[in-house]
């Protein structure tokens, strides 16, 4: 009932609203009877498999290889990425970690190991591809502008924490453990001190990990996510941590954006935005940290002993997706701080984001998994998993980033700048 | 002497193995789930707070827009109080 003085006027508010409500139920009903049912997706799916062949095609026959080849190759490779979106469907599980992503891995995994990956798909196997693609397109999403979304202090856990820590990991791998493979120290080291599996796609591309190296990975991240998603907020939940200096630890340690937003949740709504702000910033760390790492390889560790290495020689072996990357990176960057709040969500967020690279994303990183999965060996992934020094390395790192960020969390919010940690 | 083994025993272990996978994922955790009261009322929260943990960039998170805008807001009415 509208609340006017002049009866007439209610009158008229009362009868619009029932037209509206009307409208409301008509639109309603008729929602319920173009209910999508599953058969429904198969067209569209057939559509975009032949868009993915002709596109990936395309960029197939610019590298000298051959097209046919790959096209009838990539339809097992499409179905296995679509198989996995379906069975990572799984609401519970999803809940866990266990997605699409880890689906596609494990899927391919299952059939390269067992029957046996046949000869024909894998030249359809073209992991780098599609995940560097993929990272280009993924440059959109990664705003500098969001670094300031929660003041300095926000800037300090992510940004001063976050390289230290890389770093750190990263020497003790090499000097302490003694890890035979630099990219599997790097990628497990940025994995874990960065955002977990986006990281690692990025920094395994830049440092030309190999696939089992990635795998193995993006393995330990879902595990350890999985864990520290309930661990942590019902560790600070029982010591009496207090809400946003809980927020901040999460959203600085736990991998995956995701389980940060749930973590944060189960401690509260404070935490909830802390964490998912803190751990933001972190992901717009991911462009600078591959391109650091793929300089660092051209420089340091591609070259040999003694021998200087020549300004053309540098450019030939630096991977230019990070070049993709850093300018999609800084164009969107560059839009996003010109353009008002409301039009920058309307253009950038909602329309180019959302209606385009957003989706092109995901499958190119679903195909990327499935491909890792049917070209993998598990005995080849053994081998690399020997003595358990990337699980130890995982720990350590872990350890050291979890003291670290709870360390700068509680200076900046707490000590530095309590008037921002009043406001929240 | 590595052992080879046949089509059928390879297809066969294809089987047993994707099996076990989807016994894990749809009925083992689904019913720990149920059965653990803390991972129930976790899961519970998951669900009414629609938040994905698998999903690993922050613009798939629908909670970071809203943290976004949160402190937005909160920075704004500050400045705005003190002026």
């Amino acid at each position: 009932m509208a609340g006017f003085n002049d009866q007439a006027l209610n009158e008229t508010a009362a009868a619009q609203i029932k037209v509206w409500r009307d409208a409301e139920k008509k639109a309603e009903s008729a929602g319920t009877k173009t209910v999508q049912k599953p058969y429904n997706y198969i067209p569209s799916l057939i559509a975009l498999c032949v868009f993915f062949i002709v596109m990936l095609g395309a960029g197939i026959v610019l590298m000298g290889k051959s097209f046919s080849e790959f096209a009838k190759g990539f339809v097992i490779v499409f179905l296995i990425a679509t198989l996995a979106y379906m069975f990572g469907g799984q609401a519970i599980s999803r809940q866990y970690g266990f997605g699409a992503e880890a689906w596609g891995i494990l899927l391919g995994m299952l059939i390269a190991n067992t029957v046996g990956t046949p000869k024909w798909v894998l030249p359809a196997c073209q992991v780098e591809f599609f995940i560097k693609t993929g990272l280009v397109l993924l440059g959109a999403e990664v705003l500098f502008g969001k670094i300031l979304a929660i003041g300095i202090p926000g800037i300090f856990v992510a940004w001063v924490v976050t390289p230290i820590v890389l770093v750190c990991t990263y020497i003790f791998g090499q000097k302490i453990l003694k890890i035979p493979s630099k990219s599997l120290n790097i990628v497990i080291s940025a994995d874990m001190s960065v955002c977990g599996t986006s990281a690692a796609i990025a920094v395994a591309a830049a440092s030309r990990a190999k696939k089992e190296e990635l795998t193995l990975a993006i393995g330990l991240s879902l595990v350890f996510t999985a864990i520290m998603m309930i661990a942590l907020p019902a560790f600070i939940k029982a010591v009496g941590i207090p809400e946003i200096l809980g927020g901040a630890w999460m959203g600085g340690t736990i991998d995956s954006t995701g389980a940060v937003a749930a973590a944060g949740a189960f401690l509260g709504q404070k935490a909830m935005y802390v964490a998912a702000t803190i751990k933001m910033i972190q992901n717009v760390m991911i462009g600078v940290t591959a391109f650091c790492v793929a300089v660092y390889w051209c420089l340091r560790v591609d070259c040999t002993a003694g021998r200087t290495v020549g300004a053309g020689e540098i450019w030939l072996r630096f991977p230019k997706f990070v070049l993709g990357f850093l300018a999609a990176s800084i164009l969107f960057s560059l839009l996003d701080s010109n353009l008002s709040p409301g039009m920058a969500d309307a253009i950038l967020d909602q329309g180019v984001v959302r209606g385009g690279t957003k989706l092109l994303r995901d499958w190119f990183f679903a195909l990327s998994f499935a491909a890792i999965g049917l070209s993998t060996n598990f005995r080849a992934l053994t081998q690399y998993f020997k003595g358990g020094k990337p699980l130890i390395l995982y720990a350590c790192g872990q350890s050291l980033n979890l003291l670290l960020t709870l360390g700068m969390a509680y200076i900046m919010f707490y000590l530095v700048f309590p008037e921002i940690t009043a406001k929240i | 002497m590595k052992k080879e083994t046949s089509m059928l025993q390879n297809i066969c272990n294809l089987m047993v193995s994707f099996s076990f996978c989807l016994i894990f994922v749809y009925i083992f955790l689904p019913y720990v789930t149920a059965s653990v009261d803390i991972l129930n009322r976790m899961s519970q929260q998951l669900e009414s707070k629609d938040i994905d943990p698998t999903r690993y960039i922050s613009t798939d998170v629908a909670q970071v827009k809203e943290a976004e805008d949160y402190f937005k807001t909160v920075f704004e009415d500050n400045r705005q109080a003190r002026q």
